[in-house]
């Protein structure tokens, strides 16, 4: 590696940095959302229990895989460029 | 390139000023939003003014936490005897990205855990005989919360501890990938704890308020509050994972 390839090696890490960070910001707060209004359908009506906290794995899943993607391509930026 | 001791200063000055100025931002906030909620709620129920000033005095102790952390990272950045000609550009991004890790990884657990803190409010307010159990989930959801701080701080210690120093007669391509990394190590951490920190003090936030609206569900409700908080929980591992590749494999 030499000049300009050094510069975009480290562009790669620090946009791995970036991504994962910034990435981990929705997913968060959407899960988080999600099982604080489990947490209030639950106390509300006890006896769908199950039923709400399938929905909000499920929600929580699908909520995750931004993040996911953000672990996948900050793995790429760090160990492919 | 050429280096100079005042570079190291002023990373490390930067770092400590922006550390503890972006994690006050969020204690600030969370705290006082626990304090508007124990008034307003003093205000209704004026016979339960003992156990809401209490329960708040613990609540905003707690949410200082990650102030607390940046206000230390802050002292050993300035004092700490980092100002040596040894660790060249290594050290200096290190002690930057320390500053920023535990600054920005500070707000979301402030955000969260002063949600929670005002939310068990509401609820002392409603059931002031309910009070020592709602303090008991209230600290629970707060501490879950936090310990997005403590992932903070850990990363931002090792940064200052365990990052090695500038080898000599390194070339300079390998200097800037080394330093950039670890920039970006602190970033990761610093914004990915940002959103489950708030998350889960949202969670524990509306267990609380449910808790208190309906005693009788304590345990189904914690059951719940517990597993939403660890899903969420998950992206803020992922940046921990990161940080430490970034730091260590690169």
């Amino acid at each position: 590696m030499q000049g300009m390839e050094f510069v975009a090696k480290a562009a790669a890490l620090l946009g791995s940095g970036i991504c994962m960070g910034i990435g981990a910001l929705g997913p968060g707060l959407g899960e988080g959302f999600v099982a604080g209004k489990a947490c209030e359908g639950i106390a509300r009506s006890p006896e769908n229990a199950n039923l709400i906290t399938r929905t909000m794995l499920v929600g929580q899943a699908v909520s995750e895989s931004t993040g996911i993607y953000s672990l996948v391509i900050a793995l790429l930026l760090i160990f492919s460029t | 390139m050429s280096f100079s001791i005042e570079i190291i200063n002023i990373a490390s000055f930067l770092g400590a000023g922006l550390g503890v100025g972006i994690a006050s931002v969020s204690a600030g906030i969370g705290e006082g939003y626990t304090a508007g909620h124990a008034t307003s709620g003093i205000m209704e129920q004026p016979k339960a003014e003992d156990q809401l000033l209490r329960n708040m005095l613990v609540s905003q102790a707690v949410t200082e936490t990650g102030a607390i952390f940046a206000l230390v990272v802050a002292l050993l950045l300035i004092f700490g005897g980092f100002a040596n000609g040894a660790g060249g550009w290594y050290r200096t991004a290190a002690l930057l990205a320390a500053g920023l890790a535990v600054g920005l990884g500070s707000v979301g657990p402030g955000f969260g855990s002063g949600y929670t803190g005002g939310q068990a409010m509401k609820a002392v307010a409603r059931m002031p005989k309910h009070s020592n159990s709602i303090t008991a989930s209230m600290l629970i959801g707060q501490a879950l919360a936090q310990t997005d701080a403590i992932f903070a701080l850990v990363v931002s210690l090792l940064l200052l501890y365990s990052t090695p120093n500038q080898p000599a007669g390194v070339e300079v391509g390998r200097i800037v990938i080394k330093s950039i990394s670890f920039l970006g190590a602190g970033l990761a951490i610093g914004f990915g704890t940002f959103g489950p920190g708030i998350a889960i003090g949202y969670v524990s936030g509306r267990a609380n308020e449910m808790i208190g609206r309906f005693p009788d569900q304590r345990s189904i409700l914690t059951r719940t509050m517990f597993l939403g908080s660890a899903v969420s929980e998950s992206t803020a591992i992922y940046s921990l994972v990161i940080a430490f590749l970034l730091m260590f494999s690169v």
